[in-house]
Formats: structure tokens, sequence, C-alpha cells
């Protein structure tokens, strides 16, 4: 099916990242588009383009934009997921980079749609380059009057900040996310249904809209060419609509982000990125490091759709695709996944806290050669343990690739533990 | 609170002072400005974030400064615990070049430099430091410098970068707290900072 450039098309022009040069392109048809509709109306071609939140969970997009109330009564805010930190994944840091103005103009039609007075968007502190793009947008959109007060003579009043993060992979979590933003550690907040959801009561106990960098994006273009062209792009998916941005990397010729229609064929994927390098495919991770690793015969069968891809044991996650080849060592690769989230593991609930250290000195001990063989049913044992019951995601996506990979490449982790080496790795 | 009575010695320029006003306008309540603020602050402490920094944040945002030293020592990027070198190189090690050889480019530093990650050489210049997915992996294997990504590294990239960076007077650390602050800003409060500071001079 081959790349299908929709959200990158002009990634490579630099002038798309100007105001001037976005609008040529069509920049601003869609909240113009938008504008003229009523609120209901845009919330109503979200939901029939079918798109889904591409920071991960793959939500239905319209059902949060949907969800806050119509009669307001307090402000309402939107925030935009730009705390691009999952392992792998690099898109969001491009959209932002060569695009900015997709992610303003889907700010703003969001608000148009929610009515909401004030947008943030939470970077990452490293992505200074990211950060200054999106400045340089913000400036020349309220310049132009596409931001601010009275935007294109409408009536509709949006302010949008650039709210930065400072080192902590747990922010991408929503709900620590607004912690966050409002002033706190980056720890989550109790969730629905034990408490009210962001929609209805999200920063500073107003009604939230969040979504990710990637799903603001695609609403200019659904907005511009309608929720049913939207929907017919990937459509021989059970439920995944349009395009998705996927972050290659790893021992591949040509690592970078491809954009590819739902439904497309992983090792197509693995075409575009150029191919192995330095020997034959051996596994994948093909969504960030929380989903569980694929081996070179499911990655034969994958095709990239939300449902699909579980199918065959993994997930479209955050798209971040890593490819490995046969020199590595599976055992080794899960080891630095279970470093990763014991250093990110924001503290919060025992479940994590303590799970994801335990999986780490688990797993160290076998990559030092000391393993038992019972070791193997240890972990999985605390897997099970922190799997659904952490306070929040982090704690699933660490138990994930552990647990995956102990299914798909047991073999490995056995002959490690007997022999207390790698015979994959390469001397 | 009787904090309030004792005020800390303050070292915000009149430029950071005028930012952290603009920033003020941003939210709707001072704690939502803690973490621009602690910014702004490890720009003016010179690239770290001394408990004195931590008092002025906490007296100019009326907080405590338990509390903002609580949100400060949460993120990775607030140099809380020690004062790093005048350059912080920061190695990615997680999985993409984990995979893609982060261990040689840690070895060669440490070996160049003659120190350990965590540490900082004697003349002060350097800090190495090892961080988690920078999220950039398609330049792996990546190191961050500052506001500067670099990637892929080699051996040879390495001693080009340390030779620049031997000779560039301003600390990178600082470099990176006011490309964030910066970011943080519109137009016009940005200039304001600029008049704020010009004043002062003339």
């Amino acid at each position: 099916m081959g790349e299908y450039k929709l959200l990158l098309r002009h990634s490579g022009d630099p002038s798309y990242a100007t105001l001037d040069g976005y609008q040529r392109q069509g920049g601003y048809d869609g909240l113009r588009k938008a504008l003229a509709m009523d609120r209901q109306q845009v919330i109503d071609e979200v939901k029939t383009s079918g798109l889904r939140g591409r920071g991960g969970a793959g939500f239905p997009a319209w059902i949060k934009w949907n969800g806050l109330p119509k009669e307001k009564t307090k402000p309402h805010y939107i925030i935009c997921n730009a705390d691009e930190g999952e392992p792998g994944t690099f898109k969001d840091k491009q959209l932002m980079e060569t695009c900015p103005f997709l992610v303003v103009e889907g700010m703003t039609i969001a608000a148009y749609a929610t009515q909401a007075d004030v947008g943030y968007i939470y970077i990452r502190g490293e992505f200074v380059d990211a950060a200054r793009s999106m400045r340089r947008a913000i400036d020349e959109a309220y310049r132009a009057g596409l931001l601010g007060r009275n935007i294109l003579g409408s009536g509709m009043n949006f302010d949008l900040h650039i709210h930065t993060g400072a080192g902590s992979y747990e922010c991408g979590e929503e709900s620590a996310l607004m912690s966050s933003l409002m002033g706190e550690r980056g720890m989550p907040r109790l969730k629905f249904p034990h408490a009210p959801l962001p929609t209805i009561s999200g920063l500073w106990d107003s009604p939230t809209l969040i979504n990710n960098v990637e799903t603001y994006a695609c609403a200019p273009f659904i907005l511009a060419n309608g929720g049913a062209w939207y929907a017919s792009i990937g459509a021989s998916t059970k439920n995944s609509r349009g395009t998705k941005i996927f972050s290659v990397s790893g021992h591949v010729n040509k690592p970078g982000n491809y954009e590819v229609e739902f439904g497309t064929p992983l090792m197509e994927l693995l075409e575009m990125a150029g191919g192995m390098k330095g020997g034959e495919l051996k596994a994948c991770v093909p969504g960030g490091s929380s989903v569980p690793i694929l081996n070179a015969e499911a990655c034969q069968k994958a095709i990239i759709g939300y449902e699909e891809m579980m199918e065959v044991g993994s997930m479209v996650g955050s798209g971040g695709c890593m490819f490995l080849n046969e020199h590595t060592s599976i055992v080794d690769f899960i080891w630095r996944t279970s470093i990763f989230y014991k250093d990110e593991s924001c503290g919060k609930c025992t479940p994590c806290r303590e799970g994801t250290r335990w999986m780490f000195l688990i797993l160290d001990r076998i990559r030092s050669g000391q393993g038992r063989m019972e070791d193997l049913q240890l972990l999985e044992d605390v897997c099970r343990q922190i799997d659904g019951r952490s306070f929040c995601g982090l704690g699933d996506a660490a138990a994930w690739p552990v647990a995956g990979a102990l299914k798909v490449f047991r073999h490995e982790f056995e002959e490690f533990i007997r022999s207390g080496r790698s015979l994959a790795a390469r001397a | 609170m009787s904090q309030s009575s004792d005020t800390p010695t303050l070292r915000f320029s009149p430029k950071a002072v005028a930012e952290l006003e603009s920033l003020k306008t941003h939210y709707p309540n001072l704690k939502a400005c803690i973490l621009p603020a602690l910014w702004i602050a490890q720009r003016e402490y010179g690239g770290h974030l001394p408990p004195e920094a931590i008092a002025e944040v906490a007296f100019r945002l009326k907080r405590s400064p338990a509390e903002v030293q609580g949100v400060a020592t949460f993120y990775s990027m607030y140099n809380t615990e020690h004062k790093p070198g005048r350059h912080m190189i920061e190695v990615c090690t997680c999985l993409t070049c984990h995979v893609c050889g982060a261990s040689n480019i840690v070895a060669y530093l440490e070996k160049k430099l003659g120190i350990k990650m965590g540490e900082t050489t004697p003349d002060g210049m350097f800090t190495l430091h090892g961080v988690e997915c920078l999220n950039a992996c398609d330049r792996a294997p990546l190191i961050q410098v500052g506001d500067e990504y670099h990637g892929p590294m080699d051996e040879a990239k390495i001693d080009a970068l340390l030779e620049r960076l031997r000779n560039e007077p301003e600390s990178k650390v600082v470099a990176l707290a006011d490309a964030i602050v910066q970011v943080h800003l519109k137009e016009e409060e940005r200039e304001k900072a600029r008049q704020a500071a010009a004043s002062v001079q003339s």
C-alpha cells in the first residue's frame, strides 16, 4: 500500500511551518468550515471520521469532544499532550517541528467544538526545537487573528499557551500531566469511575479535553474534507480509520517517521524504512516500549490496525516501532526496558513502584548469569501483580513487555539461564 | 502563614521578574506557575536550584519552600542536587540507543573525559549524565547538550562536539533553561522582558 502522506505531506517543505506556506496548502480551511457549522456538527464530523486517539490508547476522539458540558457554567480547557516520551516514538516531535499549524488549527477547531477558552500545549522540556516551532506558529496565529479575541470575526475567543515539562515520562499520562500543569509533582489522579472524567472535572476542576498532538493534527483534514472522506481511509480494517504515523527505529537502514493508511501490513513499514540492517529480522516492538514484542513470524502476519495488531498479540500504541535483528539478545532488551520503567515509575502506588523494581532485579540477576529457572515464573507472577492493579497505566505498560517477551521468547530466557549468557548477541 | 514575614534574598533580574509577571497571566492561580518559575530560577541561579532559588520561587509565588522543593525534586531536568558543570552531556541509553551502541558512546565519553556517568570534570567544564528516551530514535545513538540534540553519534563526532563546547563561553545548562522560558512567552511578553532588562542598563 505504500506511504500515505496526509499529515506529513508537506513536512519536508520549510514554508509549511509559516502561516503563508500553511495556508497555501489549504491550511485553515478546516477551521473556516468549522466556524460556519454549529458545535455539534463539528463533533459529528469527528464521530463520522472514526478518529481514535493517537497517543496510545486509541480511544474514540469524538466521545471526549462530546463529553464536555454543552451548557457552560465554568471555564473550559483543552490540552495538547505533547509530552512524547514513549521509547521509540518521535512522531509528535516531527509534527511540531515541521507542521506546527496543524496542531494550532486542530486545537482551535477542538476549542470551538468544546467551547474552550484556554488551551495548553504541554511539551516535554527536552523538545526545545519543537517548542520553538510551536511558539513561532502561535505568535503568527495571534498576529493574524487566528488566536486570541474574535477569531476570524466569529466572536470566538481562544488563548493558547505553551507549558513545558521538566523530565518525567509519567507526565504523558493524562491525569499526571494535569497535575504537572497545575504545578504539582507529576503524579496521576483518581480516575473514573472513582472520580469524574476530565471532560467534566479536569484542570482546576473545570471541563477539560485532552488529546495527543497527532490527534489534533488530524482535525483540520477531517473538517476540511469531511468525516466520511477521512473514514474512507483505512476502511479495510475493523475499526481503525485514517492514517497513522509510525516512528521506525532500531536495526533498519532508513529510520524515520512513516505515515501509513490503516490496513497496511507491518512488513511494508519495514520495507519503507529500507529493510533490516546487520542481520535478519528477529523481533519488533510495534507501538512503543509498552506494547508486547512480536517475533518475526507474527510480524509477517501483522496488519496495522488497533484490533488487527491485537490479533497478533501486540498493539498500535503510540506508533514507536522498533525492529530488532537476529543479533539482539531479547533478555538484554527486556532488561533495558525494565530499567526504564523502574526509573520512570512515579512512586505513588505500591504495585508499580515495587513491582517495576523487582522486575528489574530479577531480570538483572538473569542477565548477570545468576538466573534460576524459577525466576521466570516469579517474573510472570510479578507481572500479574502489577497488571490491572496499578494506580495508572504506567504499571500495566511496564508489565506487558516483560509478560509478552516471556511468552514469545521464553526459550531464549531459558537458554540464557542455562548457559549464563546470551547466545544471540554477537561476541 | 508566617514564612511570608522573613523575605529570602532575591536574585531574580528585572527581566526575570517581568517574565514571571507575564507567566502569571497564563494560569488561574500562582501554584501553576511553579514549573515555569523553576525554569526561570534555574537560569538565574546559573544552571541549578540551590535552596535559595527554591526559597525565592516560593516567596514570589506565595507558596511554601517545602512545596516548591517537593515539586522540583520530582523532575529530572531541575538540578536540585548538584550544580552541574558548564555543559551537561546527556547520553540516551534507552531502548533504541541501547541496541544501536549507546554503551560504546558512554565508554568513549568516560574515557575521553576521565570521569564516570554522573560525575563532573575537575575543571567544572562537563557533567556526564545518562538519560532515558529523548525521543529522536531515528538518530540513535543520541546525545543532548542543552538545547541541542546530536546524533547519530560516533567517536569523531564526539571529539568535534567536545572541542566546540570547550570554546563555548555560555553554559549550555543555562541556555537550555533560558530557551524553555522563552517558548512560554508570547511576542509582546518577550518584548516586555527585554524592556525591563534595558531599563536597568540605561
